[in-house]
């Protein structure tokens, strides 16, 4: 299976860019439809966090290590230091009047994903995960 | 993303069809508001395969103008993917999803 590597302006035009750009990766390495959403899904909310929230970042860039049984994935950008995964675990119990979805989308990441981690080095944050291939 | 309108019963259906994620989710949530104005809603979703967080704010928007309003609001036709979402972020207890179109129109 190839790899995958993309590195774009940090605009949210870029985030439906780099989206079609994944799912036709994963079509052409015939990755399953499910592990394509979860690909895609990661890759969103990691890149749409920078896009919109990170301010003075110049790009994102997101890197797909294929291993036999996981795809590795690594998400870098310029932006200041911000630790996604330290952010608080959102009330997945609470009412409709009272839910919010703030945190949902990193939520989502440390859901779907194994092994998550969030690195600062190089002046670069880096969160790399890993997705199973068994759906 | 593409939305089109149909109706099942007394009911509107918003036949959403594509990716509905950062890029698309301000163009969805204008309309399903404006849907919800006239009356219950049905998000027909069993072309869309993939839902974000930005998605789901949206959806739960919709509930929550559904629930003020006094209108009806539903999914139908999730895909696995999308089901995994819903789950995940308890979307599955607060937002009413069905098989097909005619046992939202009928709930």
């Amino acid at each position: 299976m190839p790899a995958f590597h993309l590195q774009l302006p940090a605009t949210l035009d870029s985030v439906a860019e780099l989206l079609d750009a994944l799912e036709a990766y994963a079509e052409a390495a015939g990755i399953n439809l499910t592990v394509t959403s979860r690909l895609a899904l990661v890759a969103e909310e990691v890149a749409a966090n920078v896009a919109m929230h990170a301010e003075g970042a110049t790009f994102f860039a997101l890197s797909v290590t294929p291993r036999p049984e996981a795809l590795d994935l690594a998400i870098e950008d310029d932006g200041p230091e911000y630790d996604p995964l330290a952010r608080q675990a959102p009330d997945t119990e609470a009412d409709l009047e009272h839910r919010d979805v703030g945190g949902l989308g990193v939520h989502l990441v440390k859901k779907l994903t194994q092994g998550a981690r969030y690195e600062r080095s190089g002046g670069l944050n880096r969160l790399s995960c890993s997705l199973t291939l068994a759906a | 993303m593409e939305i089109t309108e149909t109706t099942e019963g007394t009911k509107t259906v918003a036949v959403l069809d594509g990716r509905l994620d950062t890029a698309t989710a301000a163009l969805t949530e204008t309309k399903l508001l404006e849907l919800l104005a006239k009356g219950g809603v049905i998000a027909d979703l069993a072309n869309v395969r993939y839902v974000s967080s930005a998605g789901l704010r949206v959806l739960l928007k919709a509930a929550k103008q559904a629930k003020t309003s006094g209108a009806s609001f539903a999914v139908v036709g999730l895909q696995a993917p999308v089901r995994e979402v819903f789950e995940i972020s308890g979307f599955d207890k607060i937002i009413p999803a069905f098989a097909t179109r005619a046992e939202a129109a009928t709930a």
